[in-house]
């Protein structure tokens, strides 16, 4: 009995482990679009996970954030004709370009592949003091009551929050725990289960397999 | 149940279930736009305190006066900070209070406020979550008010749906109302043509349908209607002076010559034209003819003092005037002005009067006399009549063996009359085609102080006299509504009222208080007989009639019908069931003249019945004739 649950242990560990970051079917759908070099990128992304999957934390985001902010930066009015949106990592990377909320997204997602507590992770409002303009970094707690380092786009070096004398942090959101605060914060089992506009938006996209 | 009633029961409950859908799908959605608002409003408040709260730089006292000042100001049921490691920093919370919402809409809607959250921080770092949840009061208040509006815009939108439903159904089916009204009427033999052809292709092909039957069974009634007036023409008229001619006094005298006539006697006076071999060397055959005419001329005008008086052409040189009610002395001097005028014109046609002349006959007859002894004896009175000097004689029939005197008949119909002494026997009219009863037929018989039971036969001739007969018509019908018969219940039964009885002025209100508030209960069905006499006047009253029996169910029949009438238009305004004629009558009736009639009575599905059928060989001859309902004698011998 005890061998029978142990073999379902490691099938199921070995069949995680082998579930790539983007899946064939999608992959094929993404070259069809954004063609070849889209599907090396894509490729060259699973490589990178693939030899940092058992790395430490840091290493980890170290790996992420130098492999997305080699993605050139441009604004979604030019990329979506929007104002704001918030893309898909199969967007952002399909394009090999994005702004600054579209790095956080896609540094947050395959961090989470690589195995790291989404509670460590937050989308962080920040001021650019250095542009004087609104901004959105990646701030990465390993406990919660630790001084953050902070992935961005801007300066690719992962820094302390301290030696971050250029933003001034406005606010911290972190869509998954929100969601799972307001399914159980009150012990009442909800309906609603929205969180975030934006974060629910993305959800959705990520869902239909937006690309 | 009508089409009109099954559509609209089947298109209202339609529109109801949509509109009960509609309303249920229309509270769902406010429920649910409500909710979401509700969300929207906790989500905005979550997101603005957070904001705030982190310039509080994770100050408790600060925080929580923060959200002290927010939860106050704003309608929320519960706002709690929780710090990262999910411990409670700080809570408020309200227990709802529901106003203007009954119980049962609170049983009936389940509003679940939903939580909002956004996080808190100091700076870089995180401090907790906040809760917030807006108060559910407004929201089953909104939602209340919500659904009053719409049940009352929906009862108003169901309510105009149904009127606009009902009136379009019945713009739509009055076509159909219509082709119903002249199915009905043509169950009733009345022939209705429909002008307003219906615009809807199923209603306008039956409609065009029945028109044409209408109109191809209004050919044929019209047929038949033009030839028996013609053959009445041929059948009834003497061609030269158009006076009637012996047929028509022969089918006539029965009318005369009953027990209830209304007239107890007269003269019948029949007059010979002596010479008209010398009249005819003398002036010729169109003369004679003229002459004819002229005699005929004087003929009616001494007749026409005589109420239903008749002048009739026996044969080329016989005439017969009938004068009821006219006295002996009368008709001699009658008799005697007619002698003198045609004396006066043969003179002036310069013919010799010695040679040219009229004898008169007179016989004072009366109503117990048969038509054949009636003309036997007037015959008699012309032979002696042409060998008196004047050409002028008067017989006179025996008296009437009467059973008592007239006094003693008045006291003993009044009594029982005063007494309901009269009651019904009933003899049957037998159908010998389907060998079954075809109806009763009811007679009037009265019982005396003594016991002795009088035939309609005995007493009504002396009730006619006493003028008491309709007093008895009209005692019999009251018994017959008030006390019926139980005898004839289920059955069909005619009961046969006189002339004078229906034309008094005071029966129709009678026959309408009694039919109101009896007729109901009448435990068979009645056929009243009318007299052909009135019938063919075709008058209002006659109508009225029709309509009052109509109304109550009662059939009409006719009787004494000898096909006399100028029109039989009358036959399908008033369509009685039957018409019953003497079986003298039909049998004398020409081939052309039955065909004709049959014509009109099978188009509006009339019966003939043939009276008096006295042995099984006058039978035969109706039977081959195709009559075969009958009265008399010989229904007893039919086996049925």
């Amino acid at each position: 009995m005890l061998k029978m649950i142990l073999l379902i242990f490691l099938f199921v560990n070995y069949a995680h482990a082998d579930k790539p970051y983007v899946d064939d079917k999608l992959l094929n759908k993404i070259t069809k679009k954004y063609k070849l070099f889209a599907k090396k990128r894509f490729l060259s992304l699973q490589n990178i996970l693939d030899i940092n999957k058992n790395s430490q934390d840091t290493e980890k985001l170290e790996a992420v954030n130098d492999f997305f902010n080699e993605v050139r930066y441009s604004s979604d009015i030019k990329l979506y004709k929007k104002n704001d949106y918030w893309a898909t990592p199969w967007e952002f990377l399909g394009k090999d370009k994005g702004d600054c909320e579209d790095y956080v997204i896609s540094k947050y997602f395959a961090l989470l592949y690589l195995g790291m507590d989404s509670k460590k992770l937050f989308f962080t409002y920040v001021r650019s003091t250095k542009f004087k303009a609104p901004h959105m970094v990646l701030t990465y707690f390993k406990t919660p009551r630790s001084e953050p380092l902070i992935l961005d786009n801007n300066n690719r070096k992962i820094f302390p929050a301290s030696k971050r004398k250029d933003l001034l942090p406005i606010y911290n959101f972190n869509g998954d725990s929100l969601y799972k605060a307001s399914k159980t914060g009150t012990g009442k089992k909800l309906k609603q289960i929205k969180s975030h506009k934006k974060w629910d938006e993305l959800k959705f996209n990520m869902k239909r397999k937006k690309i | 149940m009508t089409l009109f009633k099954q559509i609209a029961l089947l298109l209202s409950l339609f529109l109801l279930i949509i509109l009960a859908t509609v309303l249920a799908l229309n509270f769902k959605s406010a429920n649910k736009s409500v909710q979401e608002r509700l969300y929207e409003d906790a989500k905005n408040t979550a997101s603005s305190l957070s904001l705030s709260l982190g310039s509080a730089n994770g100050d408790i006292s600060m925080m929580s006066t923060m959200i002290n000042a927010n939860f106050d100001s704003g309608t929320y049921s519960y706002i709690s900070l929780k710090d990262i490691d999910d411990a409670l920093v700080y809570e408020r919370r309200s227990e709802s209070t529901i106003a203007d919402v009954p119980e049962w809409f609170l049983d009936i809607v389940n509003i679940e406020a939903p939580f909002a959250s956004a996080q808190v921080s100091a700076g870089w770092n995180p401090i907790g979550i906040l809760y917030v949840q807006s108060d559910d009061t407004y929201a089953y208040n909104q939602l209340y008010t919500i659904l009053k509006d719409l049940l009352i815009s929906f009862s108003i939108l169901a309510a105009s749906g149904l009127i606009i439903l009902n009136l379009l159904l019945h713009t739509i089916l009055k076509p159909l109302k219509r082709v119903q009204l002249q199915a009905e009427a043509l169950i009733r033999n009345e022939f209705i043509t429909q002008d307003k052809i219906p615009y809807t292709k199923e209603f306008k092909d039956v409609v065009i349908g029945m028109n044409s039957m209408v109109s191809k069974v209004k050919t044929m009634f019209d047929k038949g209607n033009e030839e028996l007036k013609k053959q009445k023409e041929l059948d009834y008229i003497d061609q030269t002076t158009k006076l009637k001619n012996r047929k028509y006094l022969v089918h006539k005298l029965p009318e005369y010559l009953k027990i209830d006539a209304s007239s107890k006697g007269g003269i019948n006076m029949m007059i010979a034209f002596s010479g008209v071999v010398e009249a005819n060397t003398k002036l010729g055959h169109q003369n004679v003819d003229k002459l004819f005419v002229e005699m005929a001329n004087i003929f009616k005008a001494y007749a026409s003092n005589y109420k239903n008086s008749i002048v009739a052409r026996m044969n080329g040189t016989e005439f017969i005037i009938l004068l009821p009610d006219c006295s002996d002395i009368d008709g001699l001097e009658l008799a005697h002005g007619i002698h003198d005028s045609v004396k006066n014109i043969f003179t002036e046609y310069g013919l010799d009067t010695k040679k040219t002349f009229i004898s008169i006959g007179l016989y004072e007859y009366n109503y117990m006399q048969r038509i054949g002894e009636l003309l036997s004896l007037t015959d008699y009175a012309l032979a002696q009549a042409k060998f008196s000097s004047e050409n002028i004689h008067l017989d006179k029939a025996d008296e009437v063996l009467e059973v008592m005197g007239k006094e003693a008949w008045r006291k003993t119909i009044n009594k029982a009359l005063e007494l309901n002494r009269f009651s019904f026997t009933s003899w049957t009219a037998i159908d010998i085609k389907k060998k079954k009863i075809a109806h009763n037929v009811l007679s009037i018989s009265m019982k005396s102080d003594d016991d002795i039971v009088y035939s309609y036969g005995q007493f009504m001739a002396p009730a006619n006299q006493a003028g008491l007969s309709s007093a008895i018509y009209s005692n019999i019908i009251n018994s017959m509504f008030k006390i019926p018969d139980m005898r004839l219940a289920g059955s069909t039964s005619s009961l046969r009222l006189s002339y004078e009885y229906l034309d008094q002025r005071d029966t129709y209100d009678e026959l309408f208080s009694l039919f109101k508030e009896y007729a109901s209960k009448l435990p068979f069905k009645l056929i009243i007989e009318v007299p052909d006499k009135l019938m063919r006047q075709n008058s209002k009253q006659i109508k009225l009639y029709k309509a009052l029996f109509e109304k109550y169910n009662i059939e009409m029949g006719v009787f004494e019908f000898i096909g006399e009438s100028q029109d039989y238009q009358y036959l399908q305004d008033l369509r009685p069931v039957y018409i019953q004629g003497e079986s003298s009558y039909f049998l004398s009736l020409s081939e052309q003249s039955l065909s004709a009639l049959r014509l009109i009575t099978d188009t509006l599905d009339i019966s003939l019945i043939a009276g008096g059928v006295m042995d099984m060989q006058t039978l035969g001859k109706l039977k081959e004739k195709d009559i075969t309902i009958i009265q008399g004698k010989a229904t007893e011998m039919v086996e049925l």
